[in-house]
């Protein structure tokens, strides 16, 4: 278990230098249109000294494999840089910014979990059922609606007709400056909602089908025939089995979620990661954009490596590094 | 003397898309305490469901158990609320399962599938149940079973699982274990120990021991009764002795007669009873085995058989089953196989 953890960690070297290579490729010049100094210092004349300054600074006269290595030098010293747009550091910004996705993440990971494994095993329990037939059919709708429309028609629906139909008295803020008079975690309901929907709708889906074929297995039958109660069997038995490509799932859709949901922050004008990138992409802040992507890169490969190695404690047949006899 | 369990004309359906399925179709038979009932047919014929319809465990909505009674100590298992029923699962009625790869849940011990039904039944702690599960698997002859106790299925061999599927059905000391096919999924090798085993688990604790098997080798040596099925249907039923020296169903003897011999010397020739069972859904009218009879009439194709007492005990589902004249000529046809002259 060790040994395959510690070669996972290793392979993770390759696919950071191979990210970071891309990175820059993409920012030489000619690739993307775009002048750094320009991009910096906005359409205004500015003194050749200035240029020059900047230049220096963001060791833009350096060959690009040159930058490169400064790059990374710094990195490993936990440097990403200084955004072109707001002269913080990008490490700076994005410790702001991450607490907020990370609270977005959170919150909606418990909603993808609670509604989504419920209506999954109902569904399953009661197959063919109305409600399973009604499940099924709205799991398929959302797994098809684009998030950022599905996020516009909880705002125009909770935030403002909702508004309008009960005179002030009921309504959802739409967005994360909308308004002080909301208790902190409010503002959460609709962004989480939006941001878990089409993984909720996945999980019901995986959860519904995980659940019937285990429970068609023989060791079910096993199970009913011991005198256990169905509730048991379904629950302990069953379900143990079926969780087991669920929690791969909602792993994986944690860490992409934790690194940022740029659709449904810029939609909530939500002060996260994701959004923060968006902005960036827009202002060609290139330090902020690779700073981003990296960090998301890294949490990535560490979420699926703790899924990975939760497989183990799900299922004993799984035993990484040639524990097998 | 009351049976330990009594089954009278059980009939299980199953609806499906192109009609009803009559897995089971009239079934009745007796068995007392210590005894082995041996249940013998072709696949499909009806033996696993005669099973799972006593254990109350034919999978519904779509198969139901339509007709008849299961006398379990004078009560019928078929009138009892799930709880009741619940109650003898796994405790007074216990079921081993044909193949041990996939009856144990791959993600629990060993040892803890095995505690699960003394903590239910018995009410033991789950260390109590731990401990009693150790005891179990030595009985049933695993080696170290403290720390394979604390094994999953997957690092268990097949013989190994089914022992452990034996030590399971036996936690709770049953009156009537149910044994599946307990070892067509295993090689021959381990197939006579297993059956061994079950023999001396018999021993030891006087359960009453139904063997469904399609193997009539397996049966010979260990069953005091045989049920022979065919297409859902009790064809013939009997003592043991009666069933292998002096059988009266064509159908037995040709089962009979199928069984490779080491006895005549005509290597390589098997004397297979020709054509298919019949589909469960279009059963042949009157008797079910008519097409495949060699000794068919005209009553075979429209009537029904009725079940006919040969003598007390031995009861044969056959138009004829009280014509000696009949029984005579099946007798010759069968002791002289069609094919030696040719061979």
């Amino acid at each position: 278990m060790l040994r395959y953890a510690v070669r996972r960690i290793l392979q993770m070297i390759p696919v950071f230098i191979g990210v970071t290579i891309i990175l820059f490729v993409l920012r030489a010049p000619g690739v993307l249109p775009g002048d750094p100094v320009r991009m910096i210092t906005g359409e205004r004349a500015i003194p050749e000294s200035l240029r020059e300054q900047i230049i220096e600074k963001h060791a833009l006269d350096q060959p690009l494999h040159m930058q490169y290595v400064i790059y990374v030098r710094n990195l490993l010293q936990g440097d990403l840089g200084e955004s072109y747009q707001r002269g913080r550091p990008v490490v700076d910004i994005f410790a702001e910014k991450f607490p907020n996705t990370l609270r977005l993440a959170v919150a909606a990971i418990i909603v993808e979990i609670v509604l989504g494994l419920t209506a999954g095993i109902v569904s399953a329990i009661r197959q063919y059922s109305f409600l399973d037939v009604l499940l099924t059919l709205s799991t398929s709708v959302l797994v098809s609606v684009p998030v950022f429309w599905l996020g516009m028609l909880f705002q125009i629906f909770f935030g403002i007709r909702l508004k309008e139909w009960t005179n002030d008295a009921f309504y959802l803020p739409i967005s994360q400056m909308s308004s002080a008079q909301f208790p902190d975690w409010v503002h959460l309901i609709l962004p989480a909602i939006t941001l878990a929907s089409v993984s909720t709708a996945y999980v019901a889906r995986i959860m519904r089908s995980q659940m019937l074929e285990a429970m068609g297995q023989d060791y079910i039958r096993t199970a009913e025939a011991k005198g256990l109660k169905r509730r048991t069997v379904v629950y302990r038995h069953a379900l143990k089995n079926a969780m087991i490509p669920v929690v791969t799932f909602v792993g994986i859709d944690f860490g992409v979620m934790m690194s940022g949901a740029i659709l449904t922050e810029t939609v909530f004008s939500w002060p996260g990661v994701g959004r923060e990138i968006f902005l960036a992409v827009g202002q060609r802040d290139w330090p902020i954009v690779m700073g981003g992507v990296i960090i998301i890169v890294v949490i990535i490969m560490i979420i699926n490596l703790i899924v990975d190695l939760s497989y183990a404690l799900l299922d004993p047949r799984i035993r990484y590094g040639g524990g097998a006899e | 003397m009351s049976a330990l369990l009594e089954v009278n004309g059980l009939a299980t359906h199953f609806t499906t898309r192109d009609g009803v399925v009559k897995a089971v179709d009239g079934v009745s038979f007796r068995l007392d305490a210590g005894k082995t009932l041996a249940v013998v047919g072709e696949s499909g014929s009806g033996k696993s469901v005669t099973a799972l319809s006593i254990m109350r465990l034919v999978a519904k909505p779509r198969g139901n158990i339509v007709a008849g009674e299961v006398l379990f100590k004078g009560d019928d298992l078929l009138k009892m609320d799930d709880a009741r029923v619940r109650d003898l699962r796994g405790d007074r009625i216990a079921m081993i399962f044909q193949d041990p790869m996939t009856s144990l849940n791959p993600v629990f011990r060993v040892g803890r599938q095995i505690g699960e039904s003394l903590m239910l039944h018995k009410g033991m702690s789950r260390k109590e149940a731990f401990e009693r599960a150790i005891e179990l698997l030595d009985m049933v002859g695993i080696p170290n079973p403290r720390d394979r106790a604390r094994d999953y299925p997957h690092q268990f061999s097949g013989g190994m699982r089914q022992r452990a599927m034996i030590a399971m059905a036996l936690a709770c000391d049953p009156d009537i274990l149910i044994a599946d096919e307990p070892t067509t999924a295993l090689d021959v090798t381990i197939q006579a120990q297993i059956l061994e085993l079950m023999m001396e688990m018999q021993a030891r604790t006087g359960a009453a021991i139904i063997m469904i098997t399609h193997d009539l080798g397996v049966v010979a040596d260990l069953a005091d009764d045989v049920m022979v099925m065919y297409a859902g249907k009790q064809v013939e039923y009997g003592p043991s002795d009666a069933i292998f020296y002096d059988p009266f169903h064509p159908y037995t003897w040709g089962l009979l007669d199928s069984l490779p011999r080491h006895d005549v010397d005509e290597k390589g020739v098997l004397h297979p009873i020709t054509g298919q069972p019949p589909s469960l859904i279009n059963v042949p009218p009157g008797c079910a085995f008519h097409p495949r009879c060699p000794f068919a009439q005209e009553v075979c194709e429209t009537d029904v058989p009725p079940a006919l007492a040969v003598t007390d005990a031995h009861v044969s589902a056959c138009h004829f089953s009280t014509d000696p004249e009949f029984r005579r000529g099946v007798a010759v046809a069968c002791a002289v196989p069609e094919g030696v002259e040719s061979a």
